[in-house]
């Protein structure tokens, strides 16, 4: 039995696809063999941040349908190893399935898969219920505003409601001179509210919107800051204990040895 | 001058006029004037059920009654043989408010309590008939209503709705008050307009004056 994971967040924008195509890639790259699955049905864009999207043929809706095996459905990426993508279907709506459905589709794949990552769609409603229903653990995606800590704290207590519990955090976007200045939220506060573990912190890098173009997942360029955050994303899923990166964290040495000293209570 | 000396306590029926003990005639007269002339238009027209309390002789009674009458326009609706059966039942009552006045709020002891023990988060609203108490947090966008008081032990940044069925004497009190929004009864505050600073102590809301009014309830730190 694979590991089901749902990448949710409950505002739209903040990177859960993203997310979800490099935490996909990067396990793939790690050896795992896993399946993507887009449950953003009637908005599907998981196929183009892969680059995959001229080669659907099935979807989603046609397997829980029966119109065709779920094998058929599948697409391989070719310039990985044991990575698939489920695309969601363009054509139809939320509606088109139900949790039941997913639940049984979901699965079936963690019996062939090691991870199924699951790109959940924005908003509370149908889609979401879908998305979360066959997942056993919830990354939240949040950025460092007040409208998506906001939506990501709702969506935390859905989940804790739906029994998904202890969800973890990914903040994404975050640019750490602004933090510095006091101009977006710093890490501290967010994990205040939240009260999650924090599973990584994804610094704003140009180079994401560049291989998002090109459907070439960040995580494989290796100079991009954003694809080392999530490689080291990828080590924490797979069970290691990675440390923060610098930009990660927003106290530095210094810092460190002056709370150690008592010399600076927390800040503000 | 000893306080206390008279107590007047409001009931469904009327005012009640609750006399000490150890006080003689003189002084009980004496304080209830200091206590009425202040505020004689107030007074002024109310019923009075009866007087409570010290035992009264009869003469005593009719004299007492003759001063808030005469001089205040109240009127004393109870006669001496109704305040007869006051004075057993009295005695051990008494005792009772004495101890209830020790406690800091006079509405602690009042109803049930829901305890919950989570943070709350935004869309998450309780409702409840009495008070509730919060273990955790309670995030932006969650709402608690309750017909009570309410605690947070943690940090508040929703909104928070006491005596939600328009009791101004509930309370809000929580270690660390950031509120979107304090509502009591029908009174309705929100947090000054831009980033305060935050609260260094544990904060509780009261009504004042017809306002709610936020303050540290550990006033010696």
């Amino acid at each position: 039995m694979g590991e089901v994971i749902v990448v949710t967040s409950g505002k739209g924008g903040v990177g859960k696809t993203t997310t979800t195509a490099n935490i996909g890639t990067g396990l793939s790259l790690k050896g795992k063999s896993v399946v993507l699955v887009d449950a953003d049905i009637g908005l599907r864009n998981l196929d183009v941040v892969m680059g995959l999207e001229n080669r659907i043929v099935y979807d989603l809706v046609d397997v829980v349908e029966g119109v065709c095996r779920q094998r058929q459905a599948l697409i391989k990426d070719k310039r990985y190893t044991n990575l698939y993508l489920l695309p969601a279907a363009q054509t139809k709506d939320k509606n088109a399935v139900n949790p039941e459905q997913m639940q049984k589709l979901v699965g079936d794949l963690s019996e062939e898969f090691d991870y199924v990552i699951l790109d959940c769609p924005a908003g509370i409603e149908q889609g979401f219920k879908n998305a979360i229903a066959g997942a056993n653990k919830a990354i939240v995606v949040t950025t460092p505003e007040v409208s998506a800590v906001r939506d990501a704290d709702r969506i935390i207590g859905l989940l804790e409601a739906s029994g998904l519990r202890n969800p973890m955090l990914i903040i994404n976007r975050i640019k750490m001179e602004m933090v510095k200045r006091g101009d977006m939220m710093n890490i501290d506060d967010m994990i205040d509210i939240l009260a999650i573990d924090l599973l990584g912190v994804v610094p704003d890098d140009d180079m994401i919107v560049v291989s998002t173009n090109r459907g070439e997942p960040a995580i494989a360029i290796e100079q991009s800051l954003a694809g080392q955050a999530y490689r080291n994303i990828v080590r924490r899923i797979m069970g290691e204990d990675i440390p923060f990166m610098n930009f990660e964290s927003d106290d530095g040495f210094f810092k460190r040895m002056a709370r150690l000293f008592g010399l600076n209570k927390k800040k503000q | 001058m000893a306080e206390n000396a008279v107590i007047f306590k409001g009931t469904k029926e009327g005012l009640y006029i609750i006399l000490k003990e150890e006080m003689d005639l003189n002084t009980i007269k004496y304080n209830l004037e200091r206590k009425i002339k202040p505020s004689k238009r107030f007074f002024e027209g109310a019923k009075v059920m009866n007087f409570k309390g010290k035992e009264l002789t009869k003469e005593e009674f009719d004299e007492l009654r003759e001063v808030m009458e005469q001089e205040y326009g109240m009127t004393v609706v109870g006669d001496y043989s109704d305040k007869k059966h006051f004075v057993q039942e009295e005695r051990s009552a008494v005792k009772r408010t004495e101890m209830l006045e020790q406690l800091p709020f006079e509405y602690v002891y009042k109803g049930e309590a829901l305890i919950v023990r989570t943070t709350l988060r935004s869309g998450q609203l309780i409702q409840y008939k009495g008070n509730v108490v919060v273990i955790g947090d309670v995030n932006p966008g969650a709402h608690i209503k309750a017909a009570g008081s309410v605690i947070i032990l943690g940090t508040v940044r929703g909104i928070i709705h006491a005596g939600a069925s328009g009791d101004y004497g509930a309370f809000i009190a929580a270690y660390k008050m950031q509120p979107s929004q304090l509502r009591i009864g029908d009174i309705i505050t929100r947090s000054p307009d831009g980033m305060g600073s935050e609260p260094e102590n544990p904060e509780i809301a009261l009504v004042k004056q017809g306002m709610i009014v936020v303050e540290p309830y550990l006033k010696n730190r």
